[in-house]
């Protein structure tokens, strides 16, 4: 019965996202609730994650074609590129560079192991490039595709009450906040502050990924 | 929705699959330090923005792929269930790395971006 598992996936997914779309309680987002609910009947019917892997696998693949498809936010919103270049330059690199030495740092105050410093470091970025990251540093790419999520998930929730504290009000600077720090996941939190600012946080994930890219090696070297 | 609009989402989903296949082939195939995703990207972008891909052939599927984003992660999610011993021995410090280190950089390229794009508008409004 393989499709079992992605039925139910989807099925969940769908749920809980009509159910955030009327409440907007945080707790209720579909990333919460679909991997909750999923997990839970995983281990009631002690099913392995090999069984919900095999059948469910497709639906992680789609991260791919959905980060390609964001060269279609990037076109058709270039005019806000344009606009703001210098404050989302001025975001990413500062954003970019204080993931990487941030998350290490922290790593290494916690007296976590060597690898899962190196696996944690660029977690704010998307996750392909992350992993890829991770891997070049010497991290674990497994941990690293949680990580990610986690922080995802945590950008969604944390993200929204850093926008309030800090009163960020331009949808330039709630974007990149968001995008910088939580890739898609802050995007499509972003969205929901508008088009402008989803805009933003894609130009920004995309950006933070160039800047993790070719940043994460020389920033480590210091924690040698 | 309509029938045909589904249909249009179907095949306009359909081609960014085989569009991201073909990235991750060609990344493979030049040993890129760049995944495949991040060059599919680029690439469909500078199509577009030469017109030689028309938005409106793809703009639909797009939408959507961006709007479900949330979904493609739950698998990964659920992949946490593997990492009992890992959760146990250090999860805790794991976790408040991710809580911390999520907070300063949201704080800091929010400040950043939100003061760049202020010094700019007050320069052109002086």
């Amino acid at each position: 019965m393989p499709l079992v598992w992605p039925a139910l996936t989807v099925l969940v997914y769908v749920c809980s996202k009509r159910l955030y779309a009327r409440t907007r309680k945080l707790y209720l987002t579909p990333l919460v609730v679909t991997p909750a609910v999923v997990i839970s009947a995983l281990l009631l019917s002690g099913s392995s994650y090999d069984a919900f892997d095999r059948g469910a696998h497709w639906i992680g693949e789609m991260i791919g074609p959905a980060t390609i498809s964001l060269a279609v936010t990037l076109h058709k919103h270039l005019h806000v590129l344009k606009k703001h270049a210098r404050a989302i330059a001025a975001g990413v690199t500062a954003g970019g560079l204080a993931a990487v030495a941030v998350s290490a740092g922290l790593a290494r105050l916690f007296g976590l192991a060597a690898p899962i410093m190196d696996s944690l470091a660029p977690k704010s970025a998307t996750t392909p490039v992350a992993l890829s990251v991770s891997g070049a540093l010497g991290g674990v790419p497994t941990i690293t595709a949680v990580a990610t999520l986690a922080t995802g998930l945590t950008g969604m929730i944390v993200g929204p009450l850093l926008v309030r504290w800090m009163r960020i009000r331009s949808s330039v600077g709630r974007g990149i906040l968001l995008g910088t720090a939580a890739h898609a996941a802050g995007i499509a939190k972003a969205f929901e502050y508008g088009a402008d600012a989803g805009a933003c946080a894609g130009i920004a994930m995309v950006c933070t990924a160039f800047v993790t890219l070719f940043a994460a090696a020389p920033v480590m070297s210091l924690f040698q | 929705m309509k029938t045909n609009q589904i249909v249009k989402i179907a095949l306009q989903v359909g081609f960014f699959t085989a569009w991201s296949r073909a990235s991750e082939m060609a990344a493979e195939a030049l040993r890129s330090p760049i995944p495949g995703s991040i060059l599919g990207l680029l690439a469909l972008f500078a199509l577009l923005e030469l017109k030689i891909v028309k938005l409106s052939w793809i703009e639909l599927g797009a939408d959507w792929l961006v709007a479900q984003m949330l979904l493609f992660f739950v698998p990964a999610t659920v992949g946490i269930v593997r990492y009992k011993p890992l959760i146990v021995q250090s999860g805790a410090e794991i976790l408040a790395t991710i809580l911390l280190s999520t907070a300063i950089v949201m704080s800091v390229a929010g400040l950043a971006g939100e003061r760049a794009g202020k010094a700019r508008r007050g320069k052109a409004a002086s």
